[in-house]
């Protein structure tokens, strides 16, 4: 007996001493990456780091005030496209530099173009990485972005970022994150797209969707739009469509559900008829004064149905013209149509008719009549 | 016979629940880890249907075991290695025995390497392999020596271990793209039967009943939950399948070696983090039963073929081999090849062998004249 909890004893001890170990106070993690790319293969790459440090907010873990006795928090470096931040930068580190918990990678608008090819391949290999993490496009630099010690917040910038586009992909703003970005990245005929931000000032702000071909960027959406591709693309239940019903006036349509439906008829021909039913159940709080009653409901409901069905067709022809689907068009044809001629899809991509059908359904116009 | 003069002492016997238990070990190790790579490669959207036709087979071929084994029993121990050694004759016996010990020891040493090989990629890349085999092999000592009822013990706790791990396929519900699974039914018989042949290693270890059939207390009762357990390792299957064809673009799925690991990657708790890792560990414990159940099967063969040979001694010379084998397949490559050579050893095991038992056996007692 007693040799066997001699053994039991001995496994625990041994097991502890198999691997090294890493001490939470004693690493930096990092938490943002930003990719600037400044040409001929070329990038300047920033991490931040947040400290484990006892802070001046209690508790705060370390998004509370930087106490004097914080670590570095971010570092820069210029190295070539593809190359480990966290490798390269490590010859800079106070402590240990490790990759445990990327929350944020941003890449700048030249990087988009450029490609994210090898960027996406090496982020997809890596192990450290967790599939929540938050991609987006940065319209100016990302370096300026992750080091700007200017921001209203104290909470650090990896953070603030991310609960920005996490708060706005409940809203007006399509699910993006890591593994939604690799679904499309690697799906056959389908295209990924992130989010654009920018800093503005003290603050940070949402710039609309940037679309990808495969890697690289092809085409941005204005802010104003991301409703209309948000409600092409899945389901959901916030977010405000502002439409301009007649020159400088405005209703704009609060949702509560939304949903989608596609439906294709002749996958295989050469142009496919691509079948989309929307509904939308939606409240009106901000209208231009007169333009809203209970009796007048439906007929705004009709403005607003036409105002939703020429933005989808206009955005969907224009996706088709670039030749890029972040819509996941072809996957949908694909699920339709028995031995999908896969082949020939680009080509018929942008032969294929869009018909869009939305009903909207005003659910109430606020306490007053 | 000299077996019928050594029945197994009741106090060693475990319950017929054990049963279910110690099915759900041996097929449910890691492979709901990365199935979902392995299936989808030649039928695609259409996996699913290969798994649950994957899942229905064993029924038949557990039918077949349960039904040879009621039969033996009337001749003297109901286990692999008598039946063989009474139906083949001593000589031919012997080296069927010693193939099945093969097999056996095969089974142990795939399934701690693979999962050796995912920690050593996923979370400590510097884990020896040698050190972390001798720490476990030391714990499957213990275990073992404990007897068979307390490998059932074991296998019970893992069972509710690995509960989490399945609840967690909750989480991908939101995500999930349900019209990746359409079209259906687009591949040929063909492909679908490629991907029955790929999954055919998910479901082995069922058979392992052979083995430890005598150390049940009312065997009549066992037969359901046998039959309860295939069941639920069917749905198990089913729905991790499923998950990653939902949950991942056919691109993505079949570049990713680990799917079911990378999905809990996107798991997030506001509390902790990497619940992937957590994960990973626990998986440990799925595979401390499954070897120990392994090692304890081949010191009884060992028993039974060289019955002076006492247990202590034959299992350190067991777990010995197991970690010099295992340390001796160096990488990654080495696994995947062990993982295919594996298939197709339990595919010819449990759908060629078994029933080419049963017919042997009911020659036997055809040509001997016992007719049951």
């Amino acid at each position: 007996m007693r040799r066997k909890v001699m053994v039991g004893v001995l496994s625990c001890l041994l097991l502890a001493g198999c691997v090294p170990t890493h001490i939470i106070d004693d690493i930096l993690i990092v938490e943002a990456e930003g990719y600037d790319y400044i040409g001929h293969n070329k990038v300047i790459g920033t991490v931040t780091m947040p400290n484990f440090v006892q802070s001046g907010n209690q508790g705060g873990q370390g998004a509370g005030l930087p106490s004097t006795a914080s670590l570095i928090r971010s570092l820069s470096v210029q190295t070539y496209n593809g190359k480990s931040l966290v490798d390269r930068l490590q010859s800079e580190g106070q402590v240990a530099i490790q990759a445990g918990k990327i929350r944020l990678m941003l890449f700048n608008l030249p990087m988009a173009k450029h490609g994210l090819s090898i960027q996406m391949s090496f982020r997809n290999r890596d192990p450290d990485v967790p599939r929540d993490l938050t991609l987006a496009v940065v319209d100016g630099s990302c370096k300026k972005l992750l080091k700007a010690t200017d921001y209203q917040t104290q909470i650090p910038v990896s953070r603030y970022a991310q609960d920005m586009i996490m708060q706005n992909n409940t809203q007006n703003y399509p699910d993006s994150d890591l593994s939604s970005f690799l679904y499309a990245y690697f799906g056959a005929y389908m295209d990924p797209f992130m989010p654009i931000i920018q800093k503005n000032g003290d603050h940070l702000e949402m710039r609309g969707l940037a679309l990808f071909n495969h890697d690289k960027l092809a085409m941005r959406i204005p802010d104003s739009k991301v409703f209309v591709f948000k409600m092409l693309y899945q389901n959901f239940t916030l977010g405000v469509y502002d439409l301009e019903y007649r020159p400088g006036r405005h209703i704009a349509l609060r949702n509560v559900k939304t949903s989608v439906n596609y439906k294709v008829r002749h996958g295989n021909s050469a142009s496919p008829d691509i079948y989309t039913t929307i509904h939308v159940i939606g409240q009106v709080r901000q209208a231009y004064p007169g333009s809203v009653s209970k009796v007048k409901t439906p007929q705004v409901a009709r403005i607003m149905e036409k105002g939703l069905a020429s933005d989808a067709r206009q955005l969907v022809r224009k996706i088709q013209k670039k030749g890029i689907d972040p819509l996941q068009i072809g996957d949908k044809v694909r699920s339709f149509t028995y031995h999908f001629d896969g082949k020939s899809w680009p080509e018929r991509y942008r032969h294929a008719r869009f018909h869009c059908k939305v009903s909207v359904i005003i659910q109430q116009t606020g306490i007053t009549d | 016979m000299m077996a019928k003069a050594n029945p197994i002492n009741d106090t060693h016997k475990a319950g017929p629940m054990a049963v279910f238990f110690l099915t759900q070990t041996m097929q449910i190790a890691i492979e709901f880890v990365f199935i979902q790579q392995l299936v989808t490669k030649d039928s695609q959207q259409d996996a699913w249907i290969a798994v649950l036709l994957g899942g229905l087979s064993t029924f038949p071929v557990m039918w077949l075991i349960l039904r040879l084994l009621e039969k033996e029993r009337r001749y003297g121990q109901a286990d692999l290695f008598s039946i063989q050694r009474r139906i083949f004759g001593k000589l031919i016996g012997s080296m069927l025995n010693l193939i099945v010990s093969i097999y056996v020891f095969l089974y142990s040493v795939t399934y701690l390497r693979s999962l050796i090989e995912l920690l050593q990629v996923e979370i400590f890349p510097q884990l020896s392999t040698l050190v972390f085999s001798v720490l476990f092999c030391l714990i499957v000592w213990y275990i073992v020596m404990g007897g068979f009822r307390n490998i059932v013990g074991v296998s019970l706790i893992n069972f509710i271990y690995l509960l989490p791990l399945f609840l967690s396929n909750v989480f991908v519900v939101p995500h999930a793209h349900f019209s990746n699974l359409l079209p259906i039914m687009e591949h040929r018989p063909q492909q679908i039967f490629l991907s029955f042949f790929m999954n055919t290693h998910v479901y082995v270890g069922f058979e392992f009943i052979l083995f430890y059939y005598p150390f049940i207390k009312k065997p009549e009762e066992a037969k359901k939950w046998a039959y309860f357990s295939l069941l639920t390792t069917l749905y198990i299957y089913l729905i991790f399948i499923i998950l990653g064809i939902v949950y991942y673009s056919q691109g993505e799925v079949q570049k990713t070696i680990w799917p079911t690991l990378t999905f809990w990657k996107s798991i997030k708790f506001p509390f902790f983090e990497h619940v992937d890792i957590i994960f990973s560990i626990i998986l440990l414990w799925s595979l401390i039963p499954l070897v120990s159940l392994c090692s304890w099967v081949l010191t009884r063969g060992i028993k039974f073929t060289f019955p002076k040979i006492k247990k202590k001694y034959s299992l350190i010379a067991i777990l010995i081999l197991t970690i010099v084998t295992a340390y001796l397949i160096r990488d990654g490559q080495q696994v995947m090849m062990l993982t295919r050579l594996f298939n197709i050893i339990g595919f010819i095991a449990i759908y060629c062998y078994i029933p080419l038992l049963f017919l042997c056996q009911w020659l036997k007692n055809l040509f001997t004249g016992e007719t049951a």
